[in-house]
């Protein structure tokens, strides 16, 4: 069968008429064949979405041919042909979506295309159907999840009936049960309705199912094949910096350990049934993880909620009681981890800690001061903890890097050389280099130096403890990384942090307790032992727990590993296995 | 210090509230007529006594259409400070102009003359009409089926070069994008008061701070604002749309009698309104024994 995309020696550059060019693309070779799930991984600014765009003619080659079928994006006569042929779901839900309705949302394609009434009816009914959403179909979106918003954005673009869905990082911006929705209705798609599916992302481990993965440098396709090929070269892949699951690092770890263990496992259960059949002599019986539950010796409580209640649109109609019951503490020194799904009333819980939120039940108590009381000095909560929300790079708005970090300290009214000397510390704490960045212009920097800034904000106030929602979320693995460990290295100043993150890996290593969230309450609070040693009752939360922590417990439930302990890091994982295959 | 960072609880105007009453299932175009209608009336009525029987017939209409006049009131709210300044200003201005009628207060240069009193009721009571009109239709109409009903009115001028698709198609996709952006507006500001940013509490007489008090928010809010635009941009072309005249329509707008019954009544309703002359405040109040204004 012919291919359904050619893409030929594709150049792309930005700007060319400018001054400074920008090179995106330099010379991609690229055929997807009909059906198959093909990933292209790559680092921002590895030119992924930009070829993305030229799959549907959205970008025109500078240099070099795409072909759709046999249209070329070129030929302008065909670009509804093409556009309606390879249909494209974006990064940001949100700015996707163009009706006030979800149904009206998905028929804006057909309606585009000219179809009759019956058949855009017909239309809009099928995609609702298959991406699971048909219930929603009446609602306004922006009531809806990120995930669920995501799938109608799907089914918007299945309505024009593609033959390719390319999902131009449509995960990113999804908590993990989001993007198991928005992956499981691409992977099904690609199954029973034999959509083909481009997928692009940063993640490594939406790619283990994949047909093929193309792995993106720098304007140039620098790896390809089929996903053990890929996963197979660990050290190529170090090199480029990309994620490997941590199953897989485990693996790795396994046989440099172990003489003849394979490498290149990917998945959970694959590395579990490879323990098995090399562990001949086990005993049978089963063990229950326990956690070492050295429970961390506590400081003072800077921070104390009980029974916290918090409604959202109260007195109105469209009243919500958005948490109830909550009780939480913070200590001094420590390292808290909040999970649970967005909409599960985390945002709203940290929003107490600073006084940004009053309780509507319950009590707060944030450095002494009853936060009930309406003559609690918020200004100086606000200074003692900082908070940085979600994405914070969006509320810069200085010209320039310093102004912008200097914002905080200004409004406490320091004198000069004092803010010149915070905003100097704190640039320095997130690894800005201060004579360097302060007069660069901030809305020129990449994503994850603008995150930085932003983060350099905060803790120019020199907060005692700092609140963090979701700080590495939409980096690249590269910047995620560095990142992480700026903020970690913010506790030896004697910063108490407090975490929120999707990501359980980074919490389970760093963290001295954990507190799960859901449905507005506290669930479960512990070290991140005890927490994640109930692998079954997060799972039935729809949270995940480590890929080393599932790996381990599924093997001492089947008797495999007698050692009760709960393995949290991938070196932790790798003594307690390589002890039984020994 | 009592904050309130909740704007979506504020932003009445273009929420939706699906009570399911009479008024939500008529035709948008009719209510669209109706609301044209009555806004006319309340616009050339200038006494306070045909004004305040329009917002009686309005309020009554949002009783029919079991919406809280309470929670439609506070979309006032945040108007409040621009509607305090206006009628501040006219209640020392025209204090002067005449025929001023009956002097109340006289104090100077100052005066308070029946004139200026009855101007400013009239005003307060159409500001609140205004809010009432404008809530109703958006919070008992979907805003797909309000443009559906200005695109389908305007259809007919679209041979005199108006671009009924194109407006209708920019109005859905401004008022989808307001409770986005509110969201947005809200989290911003947040943002930076956990940063000791005091956005909004600056000292009146010194505006040029309360201004630069303000970039903080704006900023953000509009370059936010480009960004989702140009994403949009990408997405609708990505879904084929090129404009005009080839698209065909989902939601196929219907009426029946009922609508064309509605629209005549409050069409006749409005012009008696105007046209009726009604007795004075003052004759009215004696009549129940409160004489002397």
């Amino acid at each position: 069968m012919a291919p359904i995309i050619r893409v030929e020696n594709l150049h792309y550059t930005y700007q060319p008429e400018n001054s400074q060019p920008v090179p995106a693309l330099l010379g991609i070779d690229l055929t997807v064949e009909q059906g198959e799930y093909l990933v292209i991984l790559g680092h921002n600014g590895s030119g992924k979405s930009t070829l993305a765009k030229h799959l549907n003619a959205l970008l025109l080659p500078t240099r070099g041919e795409v072909w759709v079928k046999e249209w070329n994006t070129k030929d302008k006569s065909h670009l509804r042909d093409i556009r309606s042929t390879v249909g494209m779901v974006f990064q940001t839900p949100d700015n996707q979506l163009v009706a006030t309705i979800v149904e009206e949302d998905v028929a804006f394609g057909p309606e585009n295309l000219g179809l009759p009434h019956d058949e855009i009816v017909r239309r809009v009914d099928w995609s609702l159907e298959r991406v699971d959403m048909s219930s929603f179909r009446h609602r306004a979106p922006h009531l809806l999840s990120g995930g669920q918003k995501q799938r109608i954005c799907i089914a918007g673009t299945l309505a024009m009936k593609p033959q390719v869905l390319v999902l131009d990082e449509s995960t990113a911006m999804l908590d993990p049960l989001g993007r198991r929705e928005v992956l499981d209705v691409a992977r099904r798609l690609n199954r029973e309705e034999g959509v083909t599916v481009v997928a692009i992302t940063h993640h490594m481990d939406e790619a283990v199912e994949a047909d093929r993965i193309v792995v993106m440098e720098a304007g140039r396709i620098v790896l390809q094949g089929a996903p053990r090929e890929i996963f197979g070269q660990a050290g190529r892949l170090r090199e480029l910096q990309m994620d490997v699951p941590q199953v897989t690092q485990l693996a790795t770890a396994l046989s440099q350990r172990v003489p003849g263990f394979p490498h290149d496992l990917f998945t959970v259960s694959e590395l579990v049934s490879a323990v098995e059949q090399r562990v001949t002599n086990r005993d049978g019986s089963t063990v229950e993880p326990t956690s070492a539950g050295e429970a961390a010796s506590h400081g003072e409580a800077v921070i104390a909620i009980r029974g916290l209640g918090h409604f959202y649109m109260r007195d109105t109609p469209l009243e919500v009681k958005a948490i109830e019951g909550v009780n939480v503490e913070v200590y001094a020194g420590e390292i808290l981890g909040i999970i649970g799904h967005t909409g599960s009333g985390k945002s709203t819980i940290i929003q107490h800690f600073n006084g940004l939120m009053r309780p509507h039940e319950g009590e707060a108590t944030i450095f002494g001061q009853d936060m009930r009381s309406p003559n609690a000095d918020v200004m100086t909560i606000r200074r003692r903890v900082g908070l940085v929300f979600q994405q914070p790079e969006a509320q810069l708005f200085e010209h320039y890097v310093g102004d912008d970090v200097a914002y905080g300290p200004r409004n406490l009214k320091l004198s000069r050389e004092e803010v010149r000397e915070r905003v100097r510390r704190a640039m320095e704490a997130v690894g800005l280099g201060f004579e360097e960045f302060k007069d660069r212009l901030t809305f020129a920097l990449s994503g994850g130096q603008m995150r930085r800034v932003a983060l350099a904000g905060v803790l120019a106030l020199e907060p005692e403890v700092l609140v963090l929602d979701e700080p590495t979320s939409g980096l690249d693995p590269r910047g995620r990384e560095q990142l992480f460990e700026r903020i970690l290295a913010l506790r030896e100043r004697g910063i108490t942090l407090v975490i929120i993150s999707h990501n359980m890996e980074e919490l389970a290593r760093v963290c001295h307790r954990v507190c799960v969230i859901s449905e507005g309450q506290v669930v479960m609070t512990g070290t991140p032992g005890a927490v994640f040693g109930r692998a079954q009752f997060l799972h039935e939360m729809g949270l995940g727990v480590p890929g080393v922590t599932d790996v381990v417990s599924q093997l001492q439930s089947k008797g495999v590993i007698q050692e009760a302990s709960v393995a949290l890091t991938v070196p932790q994982a790798a003594e307690m296995l390589a002890k039984v295959l020994q | 210090m009592s904050e309130n960072f909740e704007l979506l609880r504020n932003v009445t105007i273009g929420q939706y509230i699906p009570t399911g009453s009479v008024v939500h299932r008529l035709d948008p175009r009719a209510k669209i007529l109706a609301f044209l209608c009555i806004l006319l009336a309340v616009s050339f009525s200038n006494k306070v006594v045909p004004v305040a029987v329009l917002l009686i017939a309005i309020l009554l209409i949002s009783q029919v259409s079991r919406i809280p006049a309470s929670y439609v009131l506070r979309g006032i709210v945040l108007g409040f400070p621009v509607l305090a300044l206006v009628f501040a200003l006219q209640f020392i201005f025209q204090g002067r102009a005449e025929p001023a009628g009956r002097i109340y207060f006289e104090w100077g240069w100052f005066r308070i003359t029946r004139f200026s009193l009855q101007l400013i009721s009239v005003g307060v009571i159409r500001i609140i009409c205004f809010i009432f009109l404008t809530s109703l239709v958006t919070m008992t109409s979907t805003i797909t089926e309000l443009t559906h009903g200005v695109e389908s009115l305007l259809k007919p001028f679209r041979r005199f070069g108006v671009p009924s698709h194109e407006l209708a198609l920019i109005n859905m996709i401004a008022l989808r994008f307001v409770p986005t952006l509110a969201e947005e507006m809200e989290r911003v500001m947040k943002a930076q008061a956990s940063r000791g940013g005091e956005i909004g509490q600056q000292r009146f007489w010194r505006p040029d701070k309360a201004a630069r008090a303000y970039l903080p928010l704006i900023v953000p809010l509009f370059l936010n604002g480009l960004r989702r635009a140009e994403d949009l941009v990408w997405a609708m072309e990505a879904r084929c749309y090129m404009g005009g005249d080839a698209r065909t329509k989902f939601v196929v707008l219907k009426s029946d009698r009922r609508d064309y019954w509605v629209v005549a009544a409050i069409l006749a309703f409005s012009v008696f309104v105007v046209w009726f002359r009604w007795p004075a405040l003052r004759d009215l109040l004696a009549m129940i024994g409160i004489a002397g204004l």
